[in-house]
């Protein structure tokens, strides 16, 4: 109720906080992704007197529901299967923070909420880099749907690449997509690199900034400064969305980088986003806590200057130079990639058909997925797209989806698509209609 | 028989009860001299009753209040102890806050060692003040009381008084353990001094019956044995209400409380027979703190309120302007309008009638018109703002899984009203909330009795962490070495006795205590893909309630 009081400070910022650690939720009994996680998290915010703060609201988690999920995911064989009442109410959890910052109640919204998402692809056989469902993706189609925003930047500040939100956003031009993380030939999952730049309806739209182990404040201030906040001034988004991984920290034990948590805090006073949402980070003593407390700081505009791990004096040790000189020549060359316009692009006619194969293999389930898209290259929307699935498990399946603002040649030829699938060759056929908002499957 | 008292902003009522109810009561003006006032009070209570049969005395004051408000607190220096984080300065009370060198993390473990040089400093400073009384409060002291107690240990004797923040409670919460230190440790002398006066007043009365205090959590605490603890005895006047209604209607069910006074109507609820607790602390005077408190909210309309027309609408409140013109007064109240209707027989009914025409006129209404349409938005008020309580109970965040599929939602089945007015107002807020109302019999009185029958009420939190080998329960000053084997069951063993002993020490009989466990988890602390300990919370209370003897009787 009341927050006044001269113990009390006043947040610049009206800041919603959706804090949800799942208490009584593990992946497995000693999975890193587990009850214990926020628990520290927990206690530090309500020691430093952060949800007395007036203007931090914080706000109750309801569940997502199916329909939130099929805007985005096709689920193998169904949505039922592949989650648990947990990434439900976690999918919710960012749900509430979008609502939060759309109706205007809060000027930003922070979901830290487990389990998270940001590997979980467009299909779903299962679990994935400890994700079910993207939760960042089904707060950014519900925003669509709900509040008719069209573009939106998220930008990925997780320390392993988020190859689950750049599957699913890699054809849509509306959707930049900008990750900063540890490169992958040293990291799960391994991808992330300039060169995957989108699709070639959204070439460009599409943006990873892989760093060598061992950058430090400098280096990822100097990547926010040079070349994501122009790229987001560039594109011009209406909303932007910070996907929170805290695994960059210098106590992390599983990644290589040397960030802090007044850097995160920095980082996230310089990206301002709508929304942030918390990913992976898994010190859960050691990082978590400071890391939280510093975004919670930042984003309600409080100064950060004090925020400090006990260990920060001690531990921290400032970027090699020769680490600043290799970030300084890749911000070069992606900023002549994505600022001036110069991918290199293969030439494709209107209408055409491209078709990719990829190979997907799901870590925490020992799942593996072939799967044959194909997007209609279309000039004027981001293109009919169909994609046909099969797992170790046996399923095979075929989605097609009719893309926010389809055209009508796309939209034809993604329904002609469905029609002709037949249930000889696969176990479940799904149509995401985005136009007209509706989802069927035979 | 036992005598109950509660100072009101504008009459300090008391009571005397025994088996079959209210033996006597009295209302007397408050006074702006608190002991005098209680002095009144207690003799015209008295003046019929063999005092020898009275065994126990109950008051609800305003002393702690009033000093916080009126800004009477002792001159008390702080030392604090908070490393990294939200800035301590942002945070500084009183006229000697010093921020010293170390601190502990979240675990408890020393990040950093306390400086001694610049504690001594800090206490010299405070010391060539003039100043008396400190508080020391540190980060997680609530994980680990050793910086608290070694900075203490330094400052030896040279202060009348040492507040330590891990005794306030064992929360989490450093700005509100900080303001909480200060105003126990401001509160000290005053408390004292304001306990002796009390006890001179009581011995010339001749009531030796024990001597008890009322909290803001709708528990008592003995007179003597608080002292350390003064400002847990503030703003004790909601809570006398909530126990008075739970002592005459029973609450049964789910039961919206509604104290419709002069100026203010406060609002609470009672789940069963049990008042909700706000779940963070009380905020007296402009500081929040950790003192443990009902779940009242208060708004600014009551029977005396003055009512306007403002662009065509109603206008109730917040400020009283003198009494209701059918006592002289000059600006037309809730109670003219009740008067007028006919529901109420008091005061001089043509003036009431008057100034509701007069204030009616212009619109339109005659003068019944005017009083219906007050007594609709009176009720219609009160009405909404108990919804608001309610849906901000409902809507505050759960942290399981479990809970949110349970989504346990409180849905008031009835409403009860006291104070001044309720029998008159209670069918018109039965009526907007459509819920069925009662009134408790002695509704003018029901805050007396409910100190009167108030039980010792405690709390404690226990945090255990095998890995560390640690246990802790700051409100009982227990800080202990455990081992591997430490489980929930142990803890609720320990987290039992210290209860039990907590709440002893503030004058719990030897009767049983019914005990709650409000809060229980235990988490699996994994290092690697391997559990390494167990890391145990534990609130258990002595939730507010009412003394056997007097449930008996009910």
């Amino acid at each position: 109720m009341e927050k006044k009081g001269v113990n009390i400070m006043k947040a610049e910022r009206r800041t919603g906080l959706v804090f949800f650690p799942a208490f009584d939720w593990a992946i497995s009994p000693t999975h890193p992704e587990r009850e214990e996680r926020l628990l520290y998290t927990q206690d530090q915010v309500l020691e430093e007197g952060l949800l007395d703060i007036d203007g931090i609201v914080e706000y109750k988690i309801r569940p997502a529901d199916f329909d939130d999920i099929r805007r985005i995911h096709f689920c193998v064989p169904d949505e039922g299967a592949v989650t648990t009442e947990s990434h439900m109410i976690s999918a919710g959890g960012c749900l509430v923070a979008a609502d939060a910052v759309l109706s205007g109640e809060v000027d930003s919204a922070f979901a830290l909420v487990r389990p998270p998402g940001h590997h979980a692809m467009r299909v779903v056989h299962g679990n994935r880099g400890f994700c079910n469902i993207n939760i960042e993706a089904i707060m950014i189609e519900y925003l669509r749907e709900k509040y008719g925003i069209r573009r939106i930047a998220i930008v990925d500040t997780d320390c392993h690449h988020g190859d689950g939100t750049q599957d699913i956003y890699w054809h849509d031009p509306d959707t930049l997509y900008i990750s900063i993380h540890q490169d992958g030939r040293t990291l799960y999952p391994g991808s992330g690199f300039p060169n995957e730049a989108g699709g070639p309806n959204a070439l460009g739209a599409t943006v990873n900034i892989p760093l060598p182990p061992q950058t430090g404040e400098k280096g990822f201030l100097y990547v926010m400064n040079e070349l994501v906040m122009p790229l987001l001034n560039k594109f011009q988004p209406e909303i932007v969305i910070n996907s929170a991984g805290q695994d960059n920290h210098f106590n992390d034990p599983i990644t290589d980088m040397n960030f802090s948590a007044r850097g995160y805090a920095t980082l996230n006073a310089i990206l301002k986003p709508d929304i942030a949402v918390l990913e992976g980070g898994y010190a859960v003593e050691n990082a978590l806590p400071y890391v939280n407390v510093g975004i919670i700081m930042a984003m309600a505009g409080i100064d950060t200057s004090t925020v400090k791990e006990p260990n920060y004096d001690r531990d921290y040790k400032p970027q090699p130079s020769y680490i600043t000189q290799e970030i300084e020549k890749l911000v070069d060359e992606m900023k002549h990639m994505f600022l001036e316009d110069k991918i290199s692009k293969p030439e494709y006619s209107q209408g055409q058909i491209i078709e990719r194969i990829k190979d997907i293999y799901y870590d925490t389930d020992g799942i593996r997925e072939r799967q044959r898209e194909s997007i209609r290259y279309c000039k004027d929307c981001a293109g009919a797209l169909s994609i046909e699935s099969a797992s170790s498990l046996g399923q095979h399946i075929f989605g097609v989806r009719i893309p926010y603002g389809a055209c009508t040649a796309c939209m034809e030829t993604a329904l002609s698509w469905f029609e002709n699938a037949s249930h000889g060759s696969f176990n479940n056929i799904y149509l995401q209609d985005r136009v007209k908002g509706t989802y069927e499957r035979k | 028989m036992i005598l109950g008292l509660d100072v009101g902003g504008t009459h300090t009522d008391a009571v005397i009860i025994d088996e079959n109810g209210i033996v006597a009561e009295t209302k007397t003006l408050t006074g702006d001299d608190l002991l005098e006032t209680l002095r009144l009070s207690i003799k015209d209570t008295v003046s019929d009753i063999d005092t020898n049969l009275i065994q126990r005395l109950v008051f609800s004051t305003t002393m702690a209040t009033n000093a916080i408000v009126q800004d009477r607190l002792e001159e008390t220096g702080m030392i604090v102890s908070a490393g990294p984080g939200m800035d301590p300065d942002w945070f500084s009370v009183g006229p000697s806050f010093h921020v010293v060198e170390g601190c502990l993390d979240h675990q408890g473990l020393e990040a950093m060692p306390l400086n001694k040089n610049t504690v001594l400093r800090a206490s010299d400073i405070i010391r060539n003040k003039g100043i008396n009384v400190i508080g020391v409060a540190g980060k997680f002291s609530v994980r680990n009381p050793e910086h608290e107690k070694q900075i203490a240990d330094w400052i030896g004797n040279s202060f009348n008084h040492i507040a330590l923040g891990h005794h306030m409670s064992g929360a989490l919460n450093f700005p509100r353990r900080i303001a909480t230190t200060y105003l126990n440790a401001a509160l000290f002398s005053i408390h004292r001094k304001f306990s002796e006066s009390l006890i001179s007043i009581l011995d010339e009365q001749g009531l030796n019956a024990p001597r008890y205090l009322l909290k803001p959590d709708g528990g008592t605490a003995g007179l003597g044995l608080i002292r350390s603890f003064p400002a847990q005895t503030a703003q004790s006047g909601p809570a006398a209400s909530v126990m008075g209604a739970l002592a005459l209607d029973g609450c049964h069910g789910t039961t919206l409380v509604l104290d419709v006074g002069g100026t203010t109507t406060d609002i609470s609820a009672v789940l069963d027979g049990v008042p909700l607790l706000d779940p963070t602390g009380i905020k007296l005077g402009p500081y929040l703190t950790l003192v443990r408190s009902l779940n009242t909210y208060s708004i600014a309309i009551g029977g005396d309120s003055e009512v306007k027309i403002e662009n065509n609408d109603l206008k109730i409140g917040p400020l009283r302007k003198g009494m209701p013109v059918a006592f002289g007064g000059t600006a037309p109240t809730p109670t003219d309008a009740m008067i007028t209707l006919g529901i109420l027989d008091a005061g001089n009914r043509d003036y009431a009638v008057k100034s509701m025409e007069r204030l009616g006129g212009p619109a339109g209404w005659d003068g019944v018109k005017t009083a219906e349409n007050i007594m609709d938005r009176m009720s219609g008020i009160i009405a909404d703002a108990a919804k608001t309580f309610i849906n901000d109970i409902n809507s505050r965040p759960v942290y399981t899984i479990h809970e949110v599929i349970e989504d346990q939602k409180i849905e008031p089945s009835s409403v009860v009203v006291i104070g001044g007015p309720a029998p008159q107002i209670a069918p018109f807020i039965g009526k907007a909330l459509g819920l069925p109302h009662r009134v408790p019999p002695s509704f003018g009185v029901v805050n007396a009795v409910g100190a009167a029958v108030a039980r010792v009420t405690s709390e404690i939190i226990l945090q255990a962490d095998t890995e560390r080998g640690t246990v802790m329960i700051p409100e009982a000053g227990i800080h202990e070495k455990i081992d591997q084997n430490f489980d929930m069951d142990s803890a609720i063993d320990m987290g039992r006795k210290a209860l039990k002993t907590s709440a002893a020490e503030i004058g719990a009989g030897t009767d049983a205590i019914e005990i709650s466990i409000t809060e229980k988890q235990v988490f699996n602390m994994i290092r690697g893909y391997s559990r390494t300990g167990r890391n145990i919370r534990l609130k258990m209370c002595i939730t507010p309630g009412i003394i056997p003897e007097w449930k008996r009787k009910a």
